[in-house]
Formats: C-alpha cells, structure tokens, sequence
C-alpha cells in the first residue's frame, strides 16, 4: 500500500517514521570486476544517509537502481510503498535525482530549464510558478535564472542540477556526489543547501570523503567493492576505522 | 507529457544553428527547382496542349518540383532527428528523462512530434510555393494537397528511421550515416530491375515505389500503410532500445 504524506507527516510526529524508500538485497553485475551485491537499507524522512566508498565502489550504480535508470538484477526498491518495478512512474515522481554529471542543456536558460524539469515531473503550471521561485530562491538562482547554462560555473551548474532534482518536493533526494570538482566555498554553499533541504525530504549522499560525509549526513553507509560493510550513525567513533579498513 | 516533450525537442531543434542551416539550403533548393520547373512548364506549354488530356501546370509541377523533393526530405529527415537521443547520450542529459516520472513511450513519441513539427514547416514551405500561384492561375488543389501528404508521411517515416539509429549511439556522425544508408537503399530498391518474382517483393519495401502515387493525385491506402508501418516498426524499436538501456546499464 502506498504510504501518503498524511501518514508520513503523523508517523513523524509520533516518532514513528516509516521508511519512504526501502531497498532490499539490491544486485547488479555490470561487468567482470564492477558489481553490487545484497544491498539493503531503508530511510525515513529527515535522514540524511552518506554513501561513502572510494571510485568504482559501486555508489552510483546504487543511486541508479534507486531512482530506477538501471534495473537490479535482483532484489527491490520501494518508494513511499510504491514498487520500482511495477510502478516505475508513479515511485520516480517521489525521486529527484542529480547524477555525477549533471543534466544540463547548455543551450537553456536556467528558467527555462527549471520549466521544463518541473513539467516532466508532472507540475501544473500554477503550482510549477510558485516552486519555480521558491527552489530558485532556496538555490541562490536569482541572479542567472536568464542566464545560459553553458556559460555557467561549475558550482551555479552544480546547484542548478539540484535544483531540477528538488523542484517537485520528491520525498526522496539521491544526489551523486554533488560536492565533486567545487572549491571549498562552493563546496561549504552545497552543504548548507542540503542541510537546509534535509528537513523536509530524505537525503541520500554519495561521497568519497569521510570528512564531507560526516559534517553533512545522520547516517553513513559505507559500500566497498560492491559491498554494503556498515550502516551507522553520522557521530559512530568506528567509522574511520571500519572505512580505512575497508579501502586499505 | 507527449506535448512537452515535443515542444522540448521542437524549440531545442530551433535553437541549434544547424538546423536554420539546413532550412536555409532547403528553401534555396525548393526555390532554384520551383523556378526551374515553372520556366520548363512554361517552354512546354505549347506541346503540351496538343496532347489528348494535356498535363496541367499542378500535375507538371507535382511530378517534376514536389516528387524530386522527396528524396531531399530522405536525407534531410535523418540529420533533424539525428541529435534527438545520440546528443543527449554525450552530453548526459538522458539522465534527466530516466530518472522522471516520463514513459519511454512518451518519450519517443514526443521526441518524434517535435522533429516532425520543424520538418511539417519545410514541407508547407515547399508546397506553399505552388499554392501560393493560386492567386494567379488555377490549381488542382486535391492534387497538389496529395502531393503534400506524400511528402509529410516520407518525411516522417525517415525522422523515425532517423531518431531510431540515434537511439543507438552517442556519434551523431554513425547515426547519420547508418540511417541514410539504409534509407538509400530503400530508395534504390525502386529503380533496381529484378527479374524473379520473390526478388520483386523487395520493391515493396521501396520508398519512391510507395510515393509515385501520391505525386499523380491519387492517394492508395497500401502506400499511407506503408509508411505508418515503417514509422511503428521504428518508433517501436527505438522504444525497446531505449527500455534496454535501463537493463543493460550502457
């Protein structure tokens, strides 16, 4: 049974909250050395999980069965109790996703752009306005919104990715390492985004560094080799101990 | 969802200087031939009237001005839908449709809608040159119309063949050349000679085959069968390569 806001929003305030994505014994072979095995995990709203694993761990392969771009060999997702597999649309209209390289169209204006990601997310055109302006404001768009994306920097293209990620209010944010190729400025602006976003919506973070991991997200995954080795809190003493064994 | 796609893929098409070159060209072609052919119809004219049913100015210029712009609408169909998947492929925006509520059938459809509507406005520009001498003399509208229609649904099922090959890879260069190849040989296949029966059959896959009569007025439902077969056989292979895609990850 679908879970619906009402419900999340009184799980919530009862302390209860039930689990708007759960993943269950994700698998999936992509080749001889890259793979993902037996990957299971669930969150609620408000957690804001890291996903910390060196390159080629299998983090974005995660993400991607988690927003549903690649098929598990086996095992399941479910958003807010929707199944990926037998309701693909419905469970990604819950899902914003920015990818390691952002989807961008350089030949649109970052307004336009917006636009558009909210009307492939289904946004009717009042309420599309209305989040339009807000997520431009929440993202420090203002100032480029008619502004080509080409002629972005990286950090604005950065936040523009999220932007389209975040317009639809999804109940779940998987965000492949966002913070990659920003300086530290950016990078510390990128932070305060999602910690604000973190509120309302669950989070899921990939990251290769323990120190990002540990200063924006609750809970830290750490995935080696395909593998899923712990799943602690943000402030647990043994993970600096659990990753630099995992990846020595 | 299919409108917004199309008029994503429509408006992205005519923000790419590209495709004002091609129009560019297309419009100097349709002009240089309209010109070309009038002037012949003209010199003509006189033997013409003495023949038992003389050809009218509309069923001149069907055959020698609109039929020949079928093949270049063969060719230029493919590089319009070229960049609709390979381009989005290498600039990772293919990502974005993925990971949205967006079905792949939505997707295809709307992005064949959207290169079809920039093709419909070269299509009405070519006949819109003949009409448009309906101000002076009459014309066999239903003729010229048919004509019309020909042109569009060659013009379609070559896009679609054209957003298939896209689908495959992220080269606009390779999707260009396979779709073309194939839709030459299509063409070839019309004026090839084959002298045994079961190799005559492959006439029917001819594209100039199924458009002669479209150009003489006369609309058959074997040839509007043929190309919305070839435009499903197409579409629906792109739908199942792009449905592929999420399982082999590539």
């Amino acid at each position: 049974m679908p879970v619906t806001d009402v419900e999340l929003s009184h799980a919530a305030e009862a302390g209860t909250s039930p689990s708007v994505l759960v993943a269950d014994k994700l698998n999936r072979r992509l080749s001889e050395s890259a793979s993902v095995n037996d990957i299971s995990f669930s969150l609620a709203r408000g957690d804001v999980l890291g996903l910390l694993g060196l390159n080629g761990a299998g983090k974005s392969t995660t993400l991607r069965m988690l927003c549903g771009v690649l098929v598990p060999d086996s095992g399941s997702v479910s958003v807010k109790g929707l199944s990926m597999e037998d309701h693909p649309l419905v469970a990604r209209e819950h899902i914003g996703y920015l990818p390691d390289q952002p989807p961008l169209y350089n030949d649109m204006r970052v307004s336009e752009y917006l636009k558009l990601a909210g009307q492939i997310r289904g946004l009717k055109a009042t309420k599309l306005r209305s989040r339009q302006t807000a997520i431009t404001e929440q993202c420090d768009l203002g100032d480029v919104q008619h502004k080509l994306i080409g002629t972005l920097s990286k950090g604005f293209r950065q936040r523009v990715g999220l932007a389209q990620a975040l317009i639809h209010e999804p109940a779940v944010v998987l965000l492949d390492e966002p913070s990659n190729g920003l300086d530290p400025q950016q990078m510390e602006g990128m932070r305060r985004l999602i910690s604000d976003i973190a509120q309302s919506q669950a989070i899921i973070f990939s990251t290769h560094l323990l120190s990002e991991a540990k200063a924006i997200c609750n809970r830290i995954a750490i995935i080696h080799a395909g593998r899923l080795v712990a799943d602690r809190p943000a402030d647990g003493t043994d993970l600096e101990l659990i990753f630099h064994g995992a990846t020595s | 969802m299919i409108r917004v796609v199309a008029r994503h893929e429509c408006a992205s098409l005519l923000r790419n200087a590209q495709t004002w070159i091609m129009a560019a060209i297309m419009a100097a072609l349709f002009g240089y031939l309209f010109l070309k052919q009038l002037e012949a119809f003209i010199t003509v004219q006189g033997q013409l009237a003495t023949q038992d049913h003389p050809t009218g100015l509309s069923g001149f210029m069907a055959v020698r001005y609109l039929e020949p712009l079928s093949l270049a609408f063969t060719l230029v169909a493919p590089l319009f839908a070229m960049r609709s998947f390979s381009e989005e492929f290498r600039q990772h925006t293919y990502a974005l449709w993925q990971s949205s509520p967006v079905s792949t059938r939505a997707l295809v459809v709307g992005k064949f809608l959207g290169v079809l509507s920039v093709l419909s406005l070269l299509v009405l520009l070519a006949a819109g040159m003949l009409l448009i001498m309906r101000v002076f003399i009459p014309i066999d509208l239903l003729l010229t119309l048919s004509a019309t229609f020909g042109l569009l649904l060659c013009a379609a099922a070559c896009a679609s063949c054209g957003l298939f090959f896209s689908s495959l890879t992220q080269h606009s260069l390779i999707a260009i050349v396979a779709s073309l190849s194939l839709l030459l040989i299509s063409w070839m296949l019309g004026s090839a000679n084959f002298g045994t029966l079961p190799l005559q059959a492959l006439q029917d896959l001819s594209i100039a085959v199924h458009l002669r009569g479209f150009f003489q007025g006369y609309i058959q439902t074997r040839d509007i069968a043929f190309f919305t077969l070839m435009m499903t056989l197409f579409l629906g292979l792109t739908i199942i390569r792009l449905d592929a895609l999420r399982q082999t990850g590539r």
